[in-house]
């Protein structure tokens, strides 16, 4: 049997064209996605059970035992934190922000270390952004600035951007100009028409020296910027000025790097320069399938799109305060719930450390570099593969993910509203 | 010799992304790509292993040369061996520095650790095997 049009749960593009093959419930292929989103569709390892720590060894225990502990551990708490929820559907992070909720607990997801800072530089000066489909169809100069599309998210050069067919471009192979600004000679960088080696941390010059130059200024440039030579930074003004539709990406060596959301503001207000004279966009590169998705879910239940700490019984966002980073380098937390992510394999070593020192608990079908780092871990159905429901593209647009294989694996949403049901018991007896 | 290290994606750390615990990831996350001048500085060859060391910590690696990078600057996929050696100072914002970190590397002989080893250098306790 093949099931058609199956969107790949992997990275923000999302790619809704792919092609499952099965066999008695099992994927035997794949086809149209790309080497990542392979790699989890055919994936076989997985947690077969619910495990516990006892004693200082890992114990198989039922699922009403975990979700007991969770409930005692969440319950007792005096400063919970709920981590993660990008790699599950917006149905399961609405049941996270509830409970964050009702427990007073502080809740940020995966946001926090990737497009944090893009989110504070758009609060600050707006996002003058569009769909993947009108820079597919329109767009005759994409910008990569920071990012490395071939390796993380290696479709999006052939859906939307360099090789994709546009309705509005007769040629892509020689209409459309791509521009790469990276630290790096990435392979991206190697097919572009014009690459920008910068110096680290030297993105917010080159931006200034291409704002002025773009405001016809270039007198104030110097001969050479960031490492970058001044003609070459004419050359890039130039392209930009001159076309019709430019479409700029950033990632995160645009966001983590010195400046972290002055650089993306400076980013976005060369955009803005660049609407004075032609049609520009900026839009970023998001990572996790569904990252975009919390930024959505909690934005409409809280108001505020990450890091919310619910401890004052309001909603409070503060970031660089209720940050989830900088919550474990102050050992604010006392108990963690983790769902669809894995801080101990991204989160700086000291900040983990503070993880493995408190009662932590794991929602997630793998085992983990945070496995090691819980008390429980709970496995779940694989979302977008076993279970259906709602993520967002890395351009805004709701998915409907889909369920190709049956599984008797309960869905995050399931455990979440258990979890939930079950603190409620425990609180009304006293 | 210094550095600046800086830490990104890349495609066989994102294809191992569930499977932290394979030698595949391991390999994936824990290989330092360096431009051949600099091994030469070294006097190391590529595949041979360095101590990389920050503010924050340190781990050992495997080089791997590349005509990619600039002399002077290191790179390495986003995962535990480089956020072993990441600080989590956010200058207020809620980002540690990930990128641009300052590091000194010199050759070794010790063993590259597993993720299991860095996880319970943290106090973690290895599941399984």
């Amino acid at each position: 049997m093949e099931i058609r049009d199956v969107p790949c749960p992997f990275c923000g593009c999302l790619c809704d064209d792919i092609s499952v093959r099965l066999e008695d419930n099992r994927i035997t292929g794949v086809e149209n996605c790309c080497t990542l989103g392979n790699a989890k569709f055919l994936s076989k390892s997985r947690l077969q059970h619910p495990i516990m720590r006892k004693d200082g060894k890992w114990i198989e225990v039922t699922y009403e035992e975990a979700i007991d502990e969770t409930a005692r551990i969440l319950s007792d708490a005096m400063r919970p934190l709920l981590y993660g929820w990008s790699g599950t559907i917006g149905e399961a992070q609405v049941v996270g922000v509830h409970l964050a909720e009702e427990i007073g607990a502080l809740i940020d997801s995966t946001t926090s270390v990737c497009h944090n800072p893009s989110i504070l530089a758009i609060q600050e000066v707006g996002h003058p952004g569009c769909t993947l489909g009108q820079v597919k169809n329109r767009a005759d100069l994409v910008v990569y600035w920071g990012c490395n599309p071939i390796e993380a998210h290696p479709r999006h050069m052939s859906r939307y951007t360099t090789y994709a067919d546009g309705y509005f471009i007769d040629n892509t192979a020689t209409d459309r100009k791509v521009i790469v600004v990276d630290i790096r000679r990435s392979d991206g960088a190697k097919i572009a028409d014009e690459f920008i080696q910068v110096k680290p941390g030297g993105d917010y010059l080159i931006l200034s020296a291409l704002r002025a130059m773009v405001r016809g200024k270039d007198e104030v440039v110097p001969d050479s910027v960031a490492g970058v030579e001044k003609v070459q930074l004419q050359r890039v003004a130039d392209l930009m000025m001159k076309a019709k539709f430019g479409a700029v990406f950033f990632g995160l060596g645009v966001t983590m790097s010195r400046g972290k959301y002055k650089n993306v503001r400076n980013a976005i207000e060369l955009v803005s320069e660049l609407n004075r004279k032609t049609k520009f966009t900026i839009s970023a590169m998001r990572g996790h399938f569904n990252v975009y998705g919390f930024n959505e879910v909690l934005t409409w239940m809280a108001g505020y799109p990450f890091a919310v700490d619910f401890s004052r019984g309001i909603a409070f966002y503060n970031p660089g305060e209720t940050s989830v980073i900088d919550l474990l380098e102050r050992k604010e937390p006392d108990a963690c719930l983790v769902v669809a992510s894995d801080p101990g394999a991204h989160f700086p070593k000291s900040t983990i450390e503070h993880m493995a020192s408190i009662p932590t608990v794991q929602i997630d079908p793998c085992v983990n570099a945070t496995t090691a780092l819980c008390q429980v871990q709970i496995p779940v159905a694989i979302t977008g593969v076993e279970s259906a429901g709602t993520a967002y593209r890395m351009d805004g647009v709701p998915i409907r993910m889909k369920k190709v294989i049956e599984t008797e694996f309960p869905t995050d949403q399931e455990i979440l509203e258990r979890i939930v049901t079950r603190i409620r018991e425990m609180r009304s007896d006293g | 010799m210094t550095f600046i290290l800086i830490s990104g994606r890349t495609i066989p750390q994102g294809s191992f992304v569930e499977h932290k615990l394979s030698k595949g990831y391991q390999r994936a996350t824990s290989t330092l790509f360096i431009h051949s001048l600099d091994l030469y500085e070294l006097g190391i060859e590529s595949g041979d292993r360095v101590n990389v060391t920050s503010s924050f910590g340190s781990v050992v690696l495997t080089t791997e040369t590349t005509e990619d990078i600039q002399t002077g600057c290191v790179y390495i996929a986003l995962g535990p061996y480089a956020n072993a050696i990441t600080g989590g100072y956010t200058h207020a914002t809620g980002m540690p520095d990930y990128k641009d970190i300052i590091v000194e590397i010199e050759p070794t002989e010790d063993p590259v650790p597993t993720v299991w080893d860095l996880m319970e250098m943290v106090g973690g306790v290895r599941y399984g095997n």
